[in-house]
This record gives C-alpha cells, sequence and structure tokens, in this order.
C-alpha cells in the first residue's frame, strides 16, 4: 500500500469538499484497502466516509417506500424487519454476502462501488487485461468466473455487486451528491462498461459519491436465489433477483435480473416476457430460465454458467411462490 | 514528513488545488476534474478538513486502556496492534479481509483488523481476545476444554468471533453457530471441536 | 533400563487430556514466533517475481537504498539470473517499519528479459512447448511393470479407461514462513523461527553463517502450521541472519506475505493418470495400466505410489514428471499418498460400477491376502459400513433419481507412521518437587508437548499440567523434527525411559532415608503421594525435598518395543449433488483410523478431524490456478483459493480402532494418514450420487457440470 492523506469526514458535505483530484472515498474498507493493498489503487488521499453520521440509516416503510443512505452497514440491513418483510430479495442476498466480519463493516454504497474481483484486475492488468503481445487475458486465459454475455465487447469481467442484483429487481434508485449539488438515476445507470484500462465501470461524475438509494413501495412478490461453491464466505457464481407483479395467481409484470453473467448487472428481458401473463409453476419457471440463457456466448471455460443461469433464474421465481422444489 | 494530529486539532488548511496525481478512483473522472475544483474552489478554502499525513500520533483504546503510538494513515489497526502496541493476539493470515484470524470488536462489533485503518479505530472502543474472561465460563476456556485447536494460529479469531456472536445472539443454534463462524477459515481442520466450544461456551457464559 | 512395553493399566494414558498450552493460545497469550519483537526490530520484506519466466537484465536499489527507514538490500537474484517462477526471490529490503520495507521493495528497479514460459501442465506438455529447463519439461521414469498388463486386459471381463485429475494444491500454512534472527554477540545468534525442526534451522543458520551450531539457538515455542512445508530456515530466515549481522545485530523479522507464502512456500503435486483397469465379475481386479503425470514445480517430486493399498497381479505403470514455471513443490501431509488414493479408488469404483459389483465386496476381493493390514481393513470397514448406513442408505450408481441425488463412497489409505530410534529426551526432577522433560522436539500442532507430559504424569503419579514439558529449543536433547506422522513415535519412547529411569534414581536415592529403610524396589508413586510397600507416606513433593541439594538428570533413548509403524485407515462419505447447481452437500464423513497406542485420545481425535477435513478441501475446494497467458498464479489469497469454513463441514465421525492388539504395537504417528482418502471417498460419493465420474478435482459446480453435460445428463 502507498502512503496517503487521510481525512475522516464527519458528513456528506464534508467528504465532497475533502474529495480533491487523486482522492477516493472509503466507507467500509472491504474491497478498498484490499485494492490499496494489492496496489492496484494507489490514491493520494482517502477520504473516509464511515463516521460520516448523515451517511448512515434506513427509512420509510413497504407502503412509501424505503431509503437507505449509503453508508448503512449490511448488518443493519439484516436487522431491518421492514426490509425482512417487504424486500425479502434484498434481505436474502444481503445474507448471503461475505462473512459476520464483513456484513458488520461493509456498507451498501461500498458493495454497490465496489470494483470487479476478476482476477486479472486484481493482478495488476486493469479492466480489460491485455498481455503484450495483444491478447484479451481473460478471453485466452482462466475465464471460469467470468461474463456469458456481452463478450464481443473486451469487458469480460463479472460484475461484483451482489446487492446490486435485488435494488436493481426492486426498481430502486441512487442518490449521488456532489460538488454540483444532489441528482438521482435509475441505480442501473450508475454502472457502465469499460472500453479501457482508463475507463471508469461507474457512470458518477467527478466528485461524486453515492449518498443513498431509494426502493419504490413494494408491490407483488420478490426473491433471489443464488448458487455458490462453498456455503461459508464466497462469492456467487450466479444470482438472480426477480421482482413480480401479479394479479391474482398470474404474473402481470416482472423484473429479472442476474449476477455473474455479464461485466453489469444483467436485465434478462427474454425471461421478463417469458414469465408474463403466467403462473409461477416449476414449468414456466424452468422456461423463463431457458429464455433468459437466450443469446449467452461464454468464453472457453465458462460454459457452466450458462447451465446455472438457467436454474437460478427458475429457482429465484420459484422462491418468490414458496416452491423449493429442489428440497423436496 | 509533516506531522499532524487530528485528535489535537491541528489539522492543516488544505486547498484542495495544485495535486497533479493521477486519480486512480472510481467516483472521480479526470476529464471533469478540473471544472469540479474550479467551481469549488472558493467555497473550499474557507473549510478546514480533518487531514492528516505523514506519520500521525494517535490513542487508540484497546482493551479500555489508552495506548498512544506513531502511525501513517496507510497502517492497518491489525499492524498497529501487533508491530506498535505488543498486542499479538490477533494474528496477520491472508492480510485481504477473508480469514478472520486477526478479528477484533470495534464497538462491540467483529471486524477484520487486517482491512481497517488504525487511524479510523481512534475514539472508538477496541477489544482484543486478551481482554475475555480465562476462567472456567469464558469462551477461551471452553476451545481448551474441547480441544477447539491444534497450531492455534487461527483460534483468537475463532474466539473472537465466537464471543461476538454470542454478545449478540447467547442462544444460538448450531446453523446460527456455523454462521457465525464462517468469516474464519482454520488450516488444521479444528472445526468440530470450535462448534462444540462455542455451543458449551453459550452455555457456560450464563452460568 | 529401558522399557519394551508400556504399562498394562494406564491413569493418563489413553485418556481425553486437554492440551497444555491450550488456554495460552485460545486466550491470545501464547506468542509465535511471528508474535516476537525483540527489542529494536527491523522487519524485512520480500521482493519476489512478478513474472513466471524472466531473465534479469539489470537491478537498480540505488532509489530503495535511499528511502526513509530502508537499512539494508541483500539482493538474491542480480541481473543475469534467471527467475522461473511467479514468487521466485530477488530481494529482501529491511527498515525500521514494514511498511517503508515494503516501499524501499517497490521502489527497486529491475529490467526484465522475458523468457517463453509453461506454467500449466497442458502448456508444459504441448508439443511445442518452451523448454523451461535443461532436459525438457516431461521427465518419463522408468516403467514398471509386473505380471502381464496387456494380456489380461484382454481376458477380463470388463475394462474401464479413465482419466483423473487433480490439481496442485499448497500448504496454507496460517503462520507465514519466517524468523526472526539476532545476533546477540559477535559470535551468537538467537532465531524465532515458525518451523518444523529447530534442529534443521539451526544448522541451517549456523553453516550460512560460518558459526558452530552451538552457538545458534532456535526457539519455537508454538508455531502456526508447517504441513511438511517448513523444515528449515530457508532462504528467507538465512538472509535474516545476515542482515542482523550487517546491522550490527538488530533482530531482523522477516514472515512472507500470503501470496509469496502460496507461491513459494511449498506444495502438493498435482496428478493426472490416464488408467485403464480391467476385472472379472467377482469383483478381482486383473490389471491395471496406467500413465501417470504430475508437477512438482520445476523440479521433480510428483512421484506418488500406484497401485496403492490393494493387491493387483498384472499392472504397468509409466511415470513422468512434468517440470512448469510454478513454485517448488514441498512435503505436504502424506506426501503422494492422497495422489496415489484419489487415482486407485477411483478407478476401483469405476470398475467396480461396470462389473455391478458392490463397491464393499471388490475392496475385500483386492487386499492383499497376507498383509499384516489387510485384517485391520476388513475390520474398520465393517464399523465405517455400520457408522455411515451403508446397507440402509447405500444404492448402485446411476440408480438415483430426482434434482437433488445422493450418493456414498468409500476410500482405503496407508501410511508408515514408525519413530526414529536416536531421538532424546532429558527429565529432571528438582529438589522442590518440579519435573521438567526437554527435548529439540516442536509442537506444530500435534500436541506433543502435551503427550510427552502425559507420560511423565503417568510415570510420576502427577497430573500431566505438574509436568514442565518444554520443547522447541534446538539445544536441548535432540529431538525428532516433526514430518512424516514420526514425532509421537519417536519421542514417547526416550520420553518414557527418561521418566523412568529418573524415578528410579529418586527412589535410589530416598530409600535409605526412609523409615522403616525400604529398599528402592518397595517404593512407588501415585496420586501425588510417594507410596510405601503400597502405603502412601508422604507426598511427592516432599519425597523429592529429601535428594538434598542436586536435581536428578536423566537423558532418555529410545528403545524396542514402544513404537511401531504401518496403519491401515477407512473413510466413508454420505452426500447429496444438486444436479442443476452442481452443489455438493456433505452429509457425514466416517473415519475409522487405527494407530497402536493413542496417548492423548483427545488430541488424536483432533488430528483425525483435521485430516478428514484436510481432505474434504482437497475434494471440494483446493486449486492453485495459473494463468497460462501471464503464467502467474490467480488466485494466491484466502477468498479464490477456497478452504472450507465453518458451514461446509457435516457431522464427522472419528472411529479410533485400537483393540488390544492394537495397543499392543505401541505408539504409532496419526499426522498423515487420516487425510489421505477423504478426497477420493467424495469423488466416489459424487459418482456414485449422479451416475457420472467428474474426472476433474475439487468437486467444484463448474467440474460437476462439466461432467454431467459432457454425459448428456445436465
Amino acid at each position: 500500500m502507498k502512503a496517503f492523506e487521510y481525512v475522516g469526514a464527519s458528513s456528506a458535505d464534508q467528504a465532497v469538499k475533502a474529495l480533491s483530484s487523486g482522492a477516493v472515498v472509503m466507507s467500509g474498507g472491504t474491497d478498498l484497502i484490499n485494492r490499496m493493498k494489492d496496489y492496484v489503487t494507489s490514491p493520494a488521499r482517502v477520504v473516509n466516509l464511515s463516521d460520516a453520521k448523515d451517511l448512515a440509516g434506513i427509512s420509510g416503510d413497504a407502503a412509501s417506500g424505503v431509503t437507505i443512505l449509503a453508508g448503512t452497514r449490511l448488518a443493519d440491513v439484516l436487522a431491518s424487519d421492514i426490509i425482512k418483510k417487504a424486500f425479502p430479495a434484498l434481505w436474502q442476498t444481503t445474507s448471503e454476502v461475505g462473512t459476520p466480519q464483513i456484513r458488520n463493516m461493509a456498507s451498501v454504497g461500498g458493495n454497490l462501488m465496489q470494483h470487479p474481483r476478476c482476477w486479472y484486475y486484481r493482478s495488476g492488468f486493469g479492466l480489460v487485461p491485455k498481455s503484450a503481445d495483444g491478447k484479451h487475458m481473460l478471453r485466452e486465459g482462466d475465464n471460469r468466473y467470468a461474463a456469458i454475455f456481452m463478450t464481443d465487447g473486451d469487458a469480460l469481467y463479472a460484475h461484483p455487486s451482489s446487492l446490486a442484483i435485488p435494488l436493481i429487481a426492486l426498481g430502486a434508485r441512487a442518490t449521488l451528491v456532489g460538488p454540483d449539488g444532489e441528482r438521482t438515476i435509475a441505480l442501473a445507470d450508475l454502472y457502465k462498461v469499460p472500453t479501457s484500462n482508463e475507463d471508469s465501470p461507474f457512470a458518477a461524475k467527478a466528485g461524486e459519491i453515492l449518498k443513498s438509494i431509494s426502493i419504490p413501495a413494494a408491490a407483488g412478490k420478490n426473491g433471489s436465489y443464488e448458487a455458490r461453491h462453498k456455503q461459508a464466505h464466497d462469492w456467487p457464481l450466479v444470482l438472480a433477483s426477480v421482482n413480480l407483479t401479479m394479479s391474482g395467481d398470474t404474473v402481470s409484470d416482472a423484473t429479472v435480473v442476474v449476477y455473474g453473467v455479464a461485466p453489469v448487472p444483467w436485465r434478462s428481458k427474454a425471461a421478463e416476457e417469458a414469465i408474463k401473463g403466467k403462473a409461477v409453476t416449476i414449468e414456466s419457471a424452468k422456461a423463463a430460465g431457458a429464455a433468459a440463457a437466450q443469446g449467452a456466448k461464454p468464453l472457453s471455460m465458462n460454459g457452466y454458467k450458462v447451465a446455472l443461469l438457467k436454474t437460478v433464474v427458475a429457482r429465484a421465481l420459484c422462491v418468490t411462490v414458496g416452491n423449493r422444489y429442489w428440497e423436496a | 514528513m509533516r506531522e499532524n494530529d487530528p485528535n489535537q486539532n491541528s489539522s492543516r488548511r488544505d486547498f484542495l488545488r495544485g495535486s497533479s496525481v493521477a486519480a486512480a478512483t472510481a467516483v472521480l473522472s479526470q476529464t471533469a476534474q478540473a471544472a469540479a475544483e474550479e467551481a469549488n474552489a472558493e467555497a473550499l478554502a474557507l473549510q478546514e478538513l480533518p487531514v492528516a499525513t505523514g506519520t500521525v500520533k494517535v490513542t487508540l483504546q484497546v482493551n479500555g486502556k489508552p495506548m498512544t503510538t506513531e502511525i501513517e494513515p496507510r497502517s492497518t489497526l491489525l499492524d498497529v496492534l501487533r508491530h506498535r502496541l505488543e498486542v499479538t493476539g490477533p494474528k496477520r493470515v491472508c492480510d485481504r479481509a477473508s480469514c478472520g484470524a486477526c478479528t477484533v470488536m470495534l464497538n462491540g462489533q467483529s471486524v477484520y483488523s487486517c482491512t481497517s485503518l488504525a487511524i479510523a479505530a481512534q475514539g472508538k472502543e477496541i477489544r482484543t481476545l486478551e481482554s475475555f474472561d480465562t476462567g472456567p465460563n469464558g469462551v477461551p476456556h471452553a476451545f481448551h476444554q474441547n480441544d477447539g485447536l491444534m497450531c492455534g494460529y487461527c483460534t483468537p479469531g475463532f474466539v473472537t468471533a465466537c464471543q461476538a456472536l454470542l454478545e449478540k445472539n447467547p442462544n444460538p443454534t448450531l446453523e446460527e453457530v456455523r454462521r457465525g463462524l464462517d468469516g474464519n477459515i482454520c488450516r488444521c481442520g479444528t472445526y468440530v471441536g470450535v462448534v462444540k466450544a462455542a455451543l458449551e461456551a453459550a452455555k457456560a457464559i450464563k452460568v | 533400563m529401558a522399557a519394551n512395553s508400556w504399562p498394562e493399566k494406564t491413569r493418563i494414558i489413553n485418556t481425553r487430556y486437554p492440551r497444555l498450552d491450550g488456554l495460552a493460545k485460545a486466550s491470545g497469550r501464547a506468542k509465535y514466533p511471528s508474535d516476537e519483537k525483540p527489542e529494536g526490530t527491523l522487519f524485512g520484506v520480500v521482493l519476489y517475481s512478478p513474472h513466471a519466466h524472466v531473465k534479469i537484465k539489470s537491478l537498480d536499489s540505488s532509489a530503495a537504498e535511499k528511502l526513509p527507514g530502508v537499512k539494508a538490500i541483500e539482493v538474491i537474484a542480480g541481473p543475469g539470473k534467471t527467475l522461473r517462477y511467479h514468487g521466485d526471490d530477488i530481494a529482501i529490503v529491511v527498515a525500521e517499519t514494514e511498511e517503508q520495507a515494503r516501499d524501499g521493495a517497490r521502489a527497486i528497479k529491475i529490467d526484465y528479459e522475458f523468457l517463453p514460459h509453461a506454467a500449466t501442465e497442458s502448456q508444459a506438455m504441448a508439443e511445442n512447448a518452451p523448454q523451461i529447463v535443461n532436459g525438457g519439461n516431461v521427465r518419463k521414469g522408468r516403467a514398471q511393470t509386473t505380471g502381464k498388463p496387456d494380456d489380461a486386459l484382454k481376458a477380463a471381463d470388463a475394462v474401464v479407461e479413465g482419466t483423473y485429475f487433480a490439481p496442485v494444491i499448497t500448504h496454507v500454512c496460517l503462520e507465514p514462513h519466517g524468523l526472526t534472527a539476532r545476533w546477540d554477540d559477535k559470535n551468537h545468534i538467537t532465531a524465532w523461527a515458525s518451523t518444523q525442526s529447530v534442529m534443521a534451522t539451526a544448522n541451517e543458520l549456523a553453516e550460512s553463517n560460518e558459526l558452530p551450531v552451538s552457538n545458534v539457538t532456535v526457539l519455537t515455542e508454538v508455531m502456526g502450521g508447517g504441513f511438511g512445508s517448513k523444515f528449515g530456515a530457508d532462504i528467507w530466515g538465512t538472509t535474516a541472519a545476515r542482515i542482523s549481522k550487517k546491522v550490527g545485530g538488530r533482530p531482523v523479522k522477516i514472515f512472507l506475505d500470503r501470496a509469496q507464502e502460496h507461491l513459494a512456500g511449498g506444495n502438493r503435486p498435482s496428478v493426472l493418470a490416464k488408467v485403464k483397469i480391467a476385472g472379472t465379475k467377482d469383483g478381482k481386479i486383473t490389471s491395471l495400466v496406467a500413465e501417470t503425470f504430475g508437477t512438482g514445480g520445476v523440479a521433480r517430486g510428483a512421484q506418488f505410489p500406484l497401485p496403492y493399498v490393494y493387491s493387483i497381479a498384472n499392472f504397468k505403470r509409466e511415470h513422468s514428471d512434468v517440470f512448469v514455471n510454478g513454485g517448488n513443490a514441498r512435503a505436504m501431509r502424506a506426501p503422494g499418498h492422497p495422489q496415489g488414493c484419489l487415482v486407485m479408488e477411483s478407478a476401483l469404483d469405476d470398475l467396480a460400477a461396470k462389473l455391478g459389483v458392490d463397491p464393499l465386496a471388490m475392496r475385500r476381493a483386492n487386499l492383499a491376502p497376507n498383509d499384516f493390514r489387510t485384517p485391520i481393513y476388513l475390520n474398520e470397514m465393517e464399523i465405517g459400513a455400520e457408522l455411515i448406513g451403508w446397507k440402509a442408505n447405500y444404492k448402485p450408481r446411476g440408480s438415483q433419481t430426482g434434482v437433488v441425488r445422493r450418493g456414498m463412497g468409500v476410500a482405503l489409505h496407508q501410511w508408515g507412521g514408525g519413530g526414529a530410534n536416536d531421538k532424546q529426551v532429558s527429565c529432571t526432577i528438582f529438589p522442590d518437587g518440579t519435573i521438567e522433560l526437554k527435548s529439540a522436539t516442536q509442537d506444530i500442532g500435534t500436541a506433543i508437548r502435551t503427550v510427552l507430559a502425559m507420560i511423565a504424569a503417568e510415570v510420576f503419579g502427577l497430573k500431566p499440567t505438574d509436568i514442565k514439558s518444554n520443547i522447541g529449543n534446538s539445544t536441548f536433547p535432540p529431538g525428532q523434527s516433526s514430518g512424516g506422522s514420526t514425532t509421537t513415535p519417536s519421542m514417547s519412547p526416550p520420553c518414557y525411559n527418561a521418566c523412568l529411569d529418573a524415578r528410579d534414581e529418586l527412589f535410589k536415592k530416598i530409600a535409605p532415608g526412609l523409615p522403616g529403610n525400604p529398599a528402592a524396589s518397595d517404593l512407588s508413586l501415585a496420586d501425588g503421594q510417594l507410596l510405601v510397600k503400597g502405603q502412601p507416606a508422604m507426598s511427592f513433593k516432599e519425597a523429592c525435598r529429601k535428594i538434598g541439594m542436586n536435581p536428578i538428570s536423566v537423558i532418555g533413548k529410545s528403545s524396542q518395543g514402544l513404537a511401531s509403524n504401518g496403519v491401515a485407515g477407512v473413510q466413508f462419505v454420505d452426500l447429496s449433488v444438486d444436479t442443476e447447481t452442481g452443489a455438493v452437500k456433505l452429509h457425514k464423513i466416517v473415519a475409522v483410523q487405527d494407530s497402536g497406542l493413542i496417548i492423548d485420545k483427545l488430541t488424536w481425535e483432533s488430528q483425525v478431524f483435521g485430516g478428514v477435513i484436510g481432505g474434504l478441501n482437497y475434494g471440494l475446494f483446493e486449486e492453485r490456478v495459473v494463468d497460462p497467458v501471464s503464467g502467474r498464479m490467480l488466485n494466491p489469497d484466502m477468498e479464490l483459493y477456497q478452504l472450507a469454513g465453518a458451514s461446509d463441514i457435516p457431522e464427522i465421525i472419528c472411529h479410533a480402532y485400537e483393540p488390544d492388539d492394537q495397543k499392543k504395537r505401541g505408539v504409532i504417528g496419526i499426522g498423515e494418514p487420516p487425510t489421505i482418502g477423504t478426497a477420493a471417498a467424495i469423488g466416489n460419493a459424487v459418482a456414485n450420487a449422479i451416475g457420472v465420474r467428474v474426472p476433474h478435482f475439487p468437486m467444484t459446480p463448474m467440474n460437476i457440470l462439466n461432467a454431467l453435460a459432457k454425459e448428456g445428463k445436465a
């Protein structure tokens, strides 16, 4: 880790003021400190938001929607009865992030703004890792954890934020605050696909920090399902969150978002179309899962993710109607 | 190196201009950065920011005692405990927030001290396992009696994670014990004894 | 007089006793070598190669030398030197703080000439592979042939061809390799080392610093895991000592970072086996033809035993060591055996499935008729089958249906585990009743400190906590290096003899002064009392006071009959596989294990649990992932290098197989055997569940889903 200067910000306002060129913000630190240790990120200044009082807390309710301030710890999300009852997709996914220690440290904002876990990126080769002779390292190398969609492009890693998946499925919006004041965008629009190593995977503007996430009023059913390797500390291989508007037993509208398959949280319109107008049954869910896999172009090693994608989308749908057929 | 002690309110004025270091951040893009600085220069000039740089004198509350030492802002809490304060219970193993050997309690919450900055731990209550009850009702005793350790290098982290779990949840189920200890890794493979110890400690603490 | 058997009836030996240093370890008070920071300590950081294969064209450390706090830079590989793997040593920088030493290491400027690399087995074995060492990448050993394997293949009722692969895994000792070395004066070094051999480390430090070994003291009070990878000072330790001299004797502390620990701290070689196995309807294996490969880095060392456990009349085996640009292998918990077991047990199971023979019957049919282990295996299989519920729950391979399918698997293993007969333990009885044991062995987590104290407590009629059991000091009487499950069988006999001799000398010395002038042979010790003709006469402490000023000190040596070698062992696994996600859920593992006379049943059991969990990691999680493009290891961490956490551990039943005839064999080591068979049994249980062999370990969702897809069953 290179030396840096440190600002312990006591408020969002102060943090914004402290963000000079070469500065980065730190919340829980679980991602940033590791990147600094690996010399992947070497900021001149670290602005710590974790003690900013106006950046932590959860307000609202199921009927009017909920606002989660970006500095809220994952452990506090899990302690929220409102989230547990109204937004099980978010609660379930949060409970599967990291470890007890990480959930005590990491914040919602930090999870959403973490950098990709891609092992080429963490080895110092950048988000679009190319070898000296021009080979795309992730395309030619070990891509078992990489994307299976958008693989014609150059960003081949899988997006790292688990929480973005249920939040986008739930229609969350992100409020950013910067030198020009606040603005609110769809959470999905916070992310972009970098085309070079100089490019950012985030759409935030200069000097902006993520201030809060708002989830609209709960309607219908939502749920998440995650496939992973270890039961203890691990990352999802593929994770899906669904948010369904129901008329009776029939799905009238659906949002399906998937982790682990693209360099951004992957919205599967095909799966959404497939389940609309149907009751959620094992059969209709599996058909939606199959639809989700349409157009996937896996890399040399990650064809298995196509099978996982089908299953995970199907199971996320089944979870929302309380059908855990695989446990029977 | 410049000296600075945020505790003593001797922060230098920071005008946030003239820095030529390349941005390596997600939230700042180089292109728009200059404009943003210009627009805010005046307002920012009026602000005092608690900037710590170079070598910093800090006081940490460790196991109920104030401990003062000189650190750099980049020094991790773990390294400061081990290298400067002679608190060597927490261990450095993965050094990347994965294995839990460095676990300490910060304001009552278990955290990875390898991935916490010491400078950010000022004013917080830091507890390491050296402060735990070593008597028959304590967590260390239960680990000892159930042989929840072998080489013992992961053990401080497990004991601390267990203490933190039991302070939050005094009556954990087997499943909750396992989940509560999932932030720690043992290479000798002592999990059977560890889980037994945690369940037994839960009973003993209440005695 | 040296004993040749253990006492018939024991009070302490063969009971469950918590380890003596357990509370110190569990309360953060035990000081590990990496916790030691003697006054004036400087921190060393190793700069290592970020590339798989390069030549150093130039190296400039001038900027680094000028950085604040930097005290010394020692170049290990200078210009002209070739670095053969990611993690290969370049230089060591020593500074006042660790942060400064890291800055120093980063400031060393190096120009590299890039050489073509072969970092994975397939790269190294490819037709046009760059040859990374003189003599070629693939070193074919001589074929071993017994009987007529090719003829037997033709004559068999069934032949199975299989390919089995398990990747390189690393030791992941939690305390990294390293030591703190201090020149105490012009002629003496003290080192606090995380080592499995204080004596070997002292020898290396003495030799590399041109001192008599008697001037070097290596201390290892406790240490944080070795698993076979920590038998010396290594270049990091000898360099630390050299730098300490250079900086006027200030202690220099060098412990590897986690990444280099993976890269250069040792590993278990990979295994790739192409096997033909054949047998008859009655379950007899008639032929085994195997072409095997493995990599131990830029060196040999990937050999492993095959055939394994079973007696096969006709076999042919060709093994090749494959050299890659990767860190070199070191002995790792039962070196070679997990690989041999995995290949043998997988192939046997696949043949059993094809023949339609019950896997247990198949194993019984192929044990060597005259091997002393055979009856042990047969008994252990019966016990294990009962404990796992084989009869009730086993179904033939491929007969399971549904999304989640249950499977059971079994594997047999073996190990030597005998001791050395040239080790010593001193036993001193002090006039105040203190009993002190000393030996230059060390406790790597096996509880040898406690085992020695239990033996002494048995002899002196005391509690183990009454005994000062001092080890981990290279100047003590010669003790065993801790490897190969040899420590307990090496150290228990000399300890027992030392205690018996010291006790007898005590009796001889005090008998004449006791009322009634009893003979020494009238005296005995029990429950902290001296007994005269069976009657309590005084406390042990009072008795000791009668020896006068001089302590009684005896050095005990080994003797026949107290230790033995050669163990069997059987493990069973019950699990489920989710065929839609490739996720494995372990339900239960049963380990039935013999190891002669068990001294401490509590810590013995921990060793077995630990072995099983190590094998579980090998079976389900561990893999050194190397990038073919850059030749770098991609997961030198403890996150993407996966290791089980608490939620990954199923119910584990540990059954000690110790009938009287086993106890009579004396002490045998237990560190290695229980880790051998677990991965093989897991692989077999997965195949049993899903009806398809998953040829690639570990059993990840990727490998399982790929195997299912290949067979068209996904």
